[in-house]
């Protein structure tokens, strides 16, 4: 049978019949709003917020309705809650909400009508506890050249509610509270609500949403034969993921759903050595992009944690066809990407390609005297000095790699390379080769710093033959 | 209608001094009140106006008095007025006139003589004087306190965000231990309200409406303010976006000054329903002033800044110029195109690659800045704002999206340490 | 009539032996008071009681007693004079005796034998008056309607009825507290009454006062307020409240002391950042005047209530502001500040900035020379934005600090030496702008501390 206990609503019978007419006239025609019909929830992944929207047929007689509203155990945020009306809309209208001082989690409508009869109308509310996460796995084949990408997406309910078929939709992108839902339902005077933790209760909720699973299936709708389709729309500077077809959730329980799949996603392989921001060693990336050419692009993907594996290749020897393992190369938080952009995942230093560079002389020269009193008549405040770098890259994989030197330096310096370099900004110096497997490269560079007297700048000036 | 919290003090005690009967006794205690008006235009003082029909005796050897009590003590002893406005006449009202005395000299017909306080109560007695016996509407007015009100607004913009319908609601906040069933409620612009109004109730209703308001959305980028991004991307920072309303004719608003209040925007989802888009405090919008509403990050746009050239030029002795080159690369990742706004604070900018600048920094624009850039001063000129428009992403699936590059070159004048 | 105060002790000629209490036998009471005039300082907890009374007096020496029970008097002030027969009636001396507390003895030597009608004063304390003003303006904001209320408050212990009384307007130098005299001789201060029964009891007694004296007065009761009329005493003014009041012990009464109709004002707004904030601030100015309808008398310290009538068909009030004034003399000018109004607006900005005019000093080593004087010169604009349905007036003062030179093309003038000041007529519905061009001197450049007005400006 279907189960109606909904916390959120408290029946308060109309009191006509029992209060003295004089004393409670305005309570005579206070009728409790009736259980909710539909609901939709749209859960915000950057704060603790969801949007609640609930049809339901409320009966209006002519003139003013007062319509009670109330909910207990939930953190809904009472400035939050609107009502309108869907049909008749013309006839129906919302003169004001009242708020009773002795009454928490109560509120009022005083709702005018020129119908009479069953009107269906929305409530909608914040409320707090339901969160979603985004999760990735890609596993790269062995020659690491394409991948198999996947985004799962998973609901938390910890609200304080049951909510059952109700329609989800995830909203991706970071909004502004200027207070949070938890703090305004608080100060109300309610408490947190605590997930069930009990066995028993446990128990029963899972006899609960089998019983309500069959339940479904009862129903006419079709029992779900694949997993839900995530719809994708951009709505302002937000994604909004719509969840097809009606999902159960359970107060403490949370559920994971495929959001996202791409099959043979090509993808680069740089090598970036850059000691200022990834540190002593050359760091490997994959690299690949949300469009369609990569086999993506239909939504922007959500921050989330990527497991990255390579599948291992058979034995050469054939074997028994279960030898199909998989190898853990990396986990990494990627932040949000949107469509057409970039998603890199850092795999960290790689033994198999080495990085080492070394001072070969250093000379000075031009140097600048100030003049002082008394021996020695002159002192030295300013020169250059003259450094020769060589770095060496080894590269001892089995595919030739793309490797993406930077360097930073300050003060006032003259580079000069015979290799080509270029400058990423007014103090970084830039060069990228292309090195085959099993082999090395070697970057020769001359480097004068003006010092003292001689330094009149911050930055970095290539030779003219450099650029 | 009972109100609770005026107690009525009956003419009872006429009985006690029955020995002076032959004087006659005007004490009348004062009736119950006709209709309430609350004011509350004033933003520290809330204002309440009663009006009572008092039946007046005409004065002989004494005049009528009144006596007021109440037990609230949010009313304001010092603040009460007591003002005869109108005399029946028939079964018609009409305004109180001045007539002449026996001395020569005029005076109202209804006038108040003194008012006497009693020690340690909420009370007064008013001696009136009256030149007829009659029935005058008066109006008692007091202050009130904790009674007050505070604003709140609803955005709903339509899917495309170009236009948008701006609620502004009123919520009443009654503390003051007072019922006020059937009170006209002003807030001092906007339509005035008949509401109910009970103890410890907090009371929403629907001040104004405006609806088709254009939205002017701006996406900003303040290197100085926000600061990188995150690791991976140390010379990116944040977007923020905000909606930008003014309040004149020309955006459908400009009928009255917007007081501060809590915003919640929401968004049409175009399958009839609604989404949150976020909320922010606004301030105190002036007419012709623009509010400015946050709504929060927008990371289909990206933004890295980076410092391309920066050289130093003597002038005299240790007094120089700094000439800095700086390039912005943007991607627009949003499938419309967008102006984003990009502030460079210079003062910042000075100090960081300079040192001291002695207040806000002289500079001029150099030949390499980007001809696409538009510059905007409204926070005054050492924080230009760089204005660049970017194209929508690629329809087509295949097609890439294009970085922008726009360079701007800055000149800082006149430094020294 | 049944005074509370006054305990009344009999003769006791009868009761005591004639050999020891020989002095006491001529004790003789005084009577209870003819009439009593009280005159109220407003500065100090001070008021000057004036009584008459009638006494009968027998040749030779008479005893006359006088007392007090808790009551605030300052026993070193209480005087005695006969108003009748004054050659034939002499106070020789006044015995305050130790046993009995707020007791004196007056020893009176007396030709006359019969009624003799005499005055009594002294200083008591625990009456007080105090000032308040409504003022309502019209709709437009062009008139006002002003009255001034005085209240009075009697916390003495004593209730004073049919007392004719005065109001002191300023401040006066006492030496010593009454409340300090009154103690020193050993009474606690009497509070206010409390209890249900006393005040039932005082409200009978009001209006049994009330009604008393529409017994004993022909004229009829009060058709208006009662006159205050208002004269200068030395540096002080007194009002003096025409007819008689009652008021019983805890209790104050309010009467109206200045009506004034149709009073002309001005409305002008101020922008003054160091003195007002960072919004212009919009007041209210008139004077006391006969050209404003006042100037009769100077107005007290006393708080105003502002009022704006709404225009009809609102027909109610709308509060303005509350504000202190301090005492105004007559054809001084009354000032009520409403604080800022959301329909002016008033924003500055700097549009840019310059820096010339260097001095350099010669340094050994590079570079050889350094910056060590300059001038900034900024262009400010100010904007006035009025969307009020009337013109205003507005009135800008900008302080600066440092050696600053000052020029606009809109007329300005210097408040003082490094305040500059404008004044603008700003039409409804319009907006004003208001450029400078400011230059700072600094360091080597800086040789004053003033604002120098360009030429042109003067």
């Amino acid at each position: 049978m279907k189960h109606i206990t909904t916390a959120i609503t408290l029946t308060i019978l109309a009191g006509l019949m029992l209060c003295p007419l004089a004393g409670l006239a305005k309570n005579v025609d206070l009728v409790t709003l009736p259980a909710r019909d539909s609901v939709q929830l749209t859960i915000y992944n950057s704060e603790d917020l969801t949007l609640v929207k609930e049809t339901r047929y409320v009966t209006f007689k002519k003139g003013v309705n007062k319509l009670q509203f109330s909910w207990a155990n939930t953190l809904i945020d009472p400035t939050s809650v609107t009502f309108r009306p869907l049909e008749h809309k013309d006839d129906v209208e919302l003169l004001d909400t009242v708020f009773p001082g002795q009454k928490p989690q109560h509120l009022i409508w005083n709702v005018q009508s020129k119908f009479e009869g069953q009107v269906k109308v929305e409530v909608t509310y914040f409320t707090s506890g339901l969160t979603w996460s985004m999760d990735y796995v890609a596993i790269t084949d062995p020659d690491e050249t394409k991948l198999h990408f996947r985004g799962y997406v998973r609901v938390f309910n910890n609200s304080g509610e049951e909510y059952e078929n109700a329609n989800v939709r995830l909203i991706v992108g970071t909004i502004n509270l200027v207070e949070k839902i938890a703090e305004l339902a608080r100060r109300r005077g309610i408490p947190v609500p605590q997930p069930a933790a009990a066995p028993a209760v446990y128990e029963k909720l899972r006899r609960e949403a089998a019983a309500d699973g069959m339940a479904r299936a009862e129903m006419p709708a079709e029992p779900s034969a694949r997993p839900p389709v995530i719809v994708k729309e951009g709505l302002s500077e937000y994604f909004l993921f719509s969840v097809s077809g009606q999902e159960t959730i359970p107060n403490g329980w949370s559920k994971r759903m495929q959001a996202v799949e791409a099959r043979d996603v090509p993808f680069d392989i740089v090598y970036r050595m850059r000691a200022f921001q990834y540190g002593p060693r050359p760091v490997r990336f994959f690299i690949w992009r949300n469009d369609a050419e990569h086999k993506l692009g239909e939504s922007p993907l959500p921050d989330g944690q990527v497991n990255l594996y390579r599948q291992l290749a058979p034995p050469a020897g054939g074997g028994d066809g279960s030898v199909d393992g998989l190898s853990f190369l990396a986990r990494q938080q990627i932040r949000y990407v949107p469509i057409k952009a970039e998603i890199e995942i850092n795999l960290g230093p790689d033994d198999l390609v080495v990085y080492e560079t070394r001072r070969m002389g250093i000379e000075r020269l031009n140097f600048h005297f100030q003049a002082v009193s008394g021996p020695p008549h002159e002192v030295v405040d300013g020169w250059d000095e003259r450094t020769h770098w060589v770095d060496t890259i080894r590269n001892y994989r089995t595919k030739g790699i793309k490797f993406e030197l930077r360097r930073q330096w300050d003060g006032d310096v003259d580079y000069d390379s015979e290799v080509a370099t270029t400058l990423f900004d007014y103090r970084t110096t830039e060069t990228t080769f292309d090195i085959d497997a099993r082999s090395k490269r070697q970057y020769p560079a001359t480097v004068t710093v003006h010092f003292g007297a001689n330094a009149t700048q911050q930055r970095v000036k290539l030779k003219e033959n450099a650029r | 209608m009972r109100y609770r919290a005026f107690v009525i003090i009956l003419a009872a005690w006429l009985t006690s001094t029955a020995s002076v009967a032959s004087a006659r006794i005007k004490l009348a205690a004062l009736p119950e009140r006709e209709r309430v008006e609350i004011q509350l235009d004033n933003g520290n003082y809330t204002l309440v106006e009663e009006e009572r029909i008092v039946p007046l005796l005409k004065s002989g050897k004494a005049n009528n008095m009144i006596d007021f009590s109440w037990s609230n003590t949010a009313i304001d002893k010092d603040s009460i007025l007591f003002r005869p406005v109108a005399v029946r006449e028939g079964d018609k009202f009409r305004p109180v006139k001045m007539i002449k005395l026996a001395d020569g000299t005029e005076a109202p017909e209804v006038n108040v003589i003194n008012v006497a306080y009693p020690p340690n109560e909420n009370a007064l007695v008013w001696e009136v004087y009256s030149a007829e016996a009659c029935a005058c509407k008066v109006r008692v007015s007091y202050l009130i306190s904790n009674l007050t009100r505070t604003f709140e607004y609803r955005a709903l913009a339509d899917k495309k965000e170009k236009v948008l319908t701006l609620r502004k609601f009123m919520v009443l906040h009654n503390y003051s231990g007072e019922d006020f069933l059937g009170a006209g409620v002003w807030a001092g612009f906007g339509p005035k309200f008949l509401k109910e109004v009970n103890q410890l109730d907090d009371l929403k209703l629907l001040m104004a409406k405006f609806t088709e308001v254009p939205i002017d959305k701006t996406f900003t980028f303040d290197w100085y303010t926000h600061g990188a991004l995150n690791p991976d991307k140390p010379l990116a920072s944040k977007i923020l976006m905000h909606y930008r309303l003014t309040n004149d004719e020309k955006h459908k608003m400009g009928e009255f000054p917007l007081q501060p209040g809590k915003v919640r925007i929401f968004i049409e989802d175009g399958h009839g329903g609604e989404a949150f888009l976020g909320e922010d405090l606004a301030v105190l919008t002036p007419l012709d002033d623009t509010m400015k509403l946050y709504l929060g990050e927008s990371r289909d746009i990206v933004c890295t800044r980076i410092i391309e050239s920066n050289q130093r030029h003597a002038v005299r002795g240790n007094l120089c110029n700094q000439e800095i080159v700086i390039k912005y690369e943007i991607e627009n990742f949003k499938d419309a195109p967008a102006t984003l706004r990009m502030l460079e604070q210079l003062n910042r900018l000075g100090q960081q690659y300079f040192g001291n600048t002695h207040g806000d920094v002289e500079w001029e624009k150099g030949g390499k800045t980007s001809k696409e850039i538009r510059f905007d001063y409204e926070f005054g000129n050492a924080t230009p704002i760089l204005l660049v428009d970017l194209p929508a992403r690629p329809a087509d699936k295949d097609a890439k999206v294009e970085k922008v590059t726009v360079r701007f070159h800055v000149l800082l004048k006149n430094l020294w340490p």
